[in-house]
């Protein structure tokens, strides 16, 4: 007689055997593209342009700061616009997966309550969800730079280990956030909030350089401020990044990265009474 | 293959084996759902505590065709997540011998404005099954839905006899070692019924358990081998199907009647 093929027993608070979690997540990972692809497709499936949204949505962004900016604002610094709009692409990487992770858990209830897989697959494709959005926006922002002018360096090719940075950063959050509202679900109505002040707080508007000393302290706390200066230092001024700020960035990438998959991981097997 | 420990070959073609089985919850309750209230319990809610299961021994065998039924309530959709490793159990111990399926009645369509089409697939990679292993069956299960074109609407402008058919559909059309099929069998109309009925006759074979949910009784009756009775989360007796049923039905104090053999 052979062994049983799964065991079901009460479970301790902590984490699940990782090694057979993860192969259970590998063997799922068509899931994740299937399931951002019909989302990004129903999205916009009562649209004239459907998926052409993806591209026209950043081109509208950028054309209302141009109009903001330059026509209205009278400003001709391109540095600035540049400034402007690739932060604020990057931004929304972070924010859509926020927004997208936040109910991923709980709107997947009816999957929950009726399929054993792991859990963790709903967030993380809140944030491929988030990439493929971000994606055009980065060719978006890479012919427009060229229009304007900005200059082009190898020092541009930081912008690799940024993005990394962030996205794990996004995954990071996605995963913390959509446990969070399992237990306390007012977070999705403070999340519009959160994502306000996050916009504020980071150099998106303005630029790190251009900052009071005394104002930049708060660069401790908000984890998005090395990792936005250092996209832009990269993408538009074609500079490399300063070390602190991506290690910063790094280390707070990593940590909320581990804290939210612990959480996460150790409370995922109770979400189906939960819901 | 033959491991050391386990020597048990009594017990050779054993599907599913669950051993003091309980299962509780909590759920939060809002007797009065006032702002005062609200203000009085921050911090902690009131929640009641749910035995939804309570010390079940229960083995299916390859072969069997098991009904569980029970009044609602009674706790057989809650046996049937923790055999699917969806609920875990508060104690106890399960042990399942092969593939299950886990495509319970209402799997699919988790996503209401997705088509029927993608909730498929989606149920169907999420179960762990592989794209290719799912295009094989598409053709099968949209055939034997009847949906035709409504299969690329959103399922959100299905009726619920649609709904209930894609699911029916998906679960009969995947062939797992263990199939799971929770309140599915009385939906539709009495076309589909009797189509249904027929798959569910047609899967019954050696080399697979099949576990049906049903209050229809009149179906248990002629397609099952072994019915369990749950009451209040208590095995209440287990057995050949028409003593079982006949006690059920006594206890409901409901006559044999073809309206209640057919939903009760």
């Amino acid at each position: 007689m052979s062994a049983p093929l799964q065991v079901y027993e009460p479970f301790r608070a902590g984490l699940p055997p990782l090694g057979r979690y993860w192969k259970s997540l590998w063997a799922r990972r068509t899931f994740i593209s299937q399931y951002s692809k019909s989302e990004l497709r129903e999205q916009h499936f009562d649209s004239v342009f459907g998926q052409l949204w993806l591209v026209l949505n950043p081109l509208l962004l950028s054309a209302v700061y141009f109009l903001l900016i330059v026509i209205i604002g009278g400003s001709t610094d391109s540095t600035r616009y540049g400034h402007l709009t690739a932060s604020l692409f990057l931004f929304y990487l972070v924010s859509n997966s926020l927004t997208g992770g936040v109910k991923s858990v709980t709107a997947g209830q009816r999957l929950i309550l009726n399929t054993a897989f792991p859990r963790i697959m709903l967030p993380i494709s809140a944030t491929i969800i988030a990439l493929f959005k971000f994606l055009p926006t980065l060719l978006v922002f890479l012919v427009m730079r060229t229009i304007i002018g900005l200059p082009f360096g190898w020092e541009m090719l930081w912008a690799v280990p940024v993005f990394f940075i962030a996205i794990l950063f996004s995954l990071g959050v996605a995963i913390t956030i959509s446990c969070v509202n399992v237990y306390f679900r007012d977070i999705a109505s403070f999340l519009p909030y959160l994502t306000r002040t996050l916009l504020y707080l980071s150099p998106i508007l303005y630029e790190a350089s251009s900052l009071s000393p005394k104002l930049r302290a708060m660069e401790v706390f908000n984890p998005l401020f090395p990792i936005l200066d250092s996209w832009s230092k990269a993408v538009v001024h074609s500079e490399v990044p300063a070390t602190s700020s991506m290690l910063q960035g790094l280390a707070w990438a990593v940590g909320i990265f581990l804290v939210g998959t612990y959480f996460f991981l150790s409370r995922e097997r109770e979400f189906a009474v939960r819901l | 293959m033959p491991s050391v420990s386990n020597t048990n070959q009594s017990t050779q073609e054993i599907a599913v084996s669950v051993r003091n089985l309980g299962l509780t919850y909590t759920t939060a309750i809002d007797r009065r759902p006032t702002l005062k209230a609200r203000l009085k319990s921050f911090g902690g809610k009131q929640t009641r505590t749910i035995r939804a299961l309570d010390d079940v021994n229960l083995d299916v065998e390859y072969g069997q065709v098991l009904g569980v039924i029970g009044t609602n309530g009674a706790g057989k959709s809650s046996l049937m997540r923790v055999i699917a490793g969806i609920l875990p159990p508060s104690q106890g111990r399960v042990e399942v011998y092969g593939s299950v399926s886990t495509l319970l009645a209402l799997g699919v369509g988790f996503n209401p404005a997705m088509s029927g089409r993608d909730n498929v697939f989606l149920g169907g990679l999420a179960a762990g099954m592989s794209r290719d292993q799912i295009e094989e069956h598409f053709e099968e299960i949209a055939d034997f839905s009847e949906l035709g074109e409504a299969i690329d609407s959103p399922m959100r402008t299905y009726s619920s006899g649609m709904f209930a058919r894609l699911a029916f559909s998906v679960a009969a059309t995947v062939r797992p070692d263990i199939l799971i099929v929770d309140e599915a069998l009385s939906t539709g109309d009495a076309k589909f019924k009797e189509k249904s009925f027929n798959r569910i006759k047609e899967l019954r074979s050696d080399d697979r358990a099949l576990i049906l949910v049903s209050h229809a009784m009149g179906t248990l009756r002629e397609v099952c081998n072994d019915i369990a009775w749950l009451h209040k989360g208590k095995l209440i007796q287990r057995g050949e199907p028409n003593t079982v049923i006949d006690a059920y039905q006594e206890f409901l104090h409901v006559g044999k009647s073809a309206a209640v053999d057919e939903d009760l």
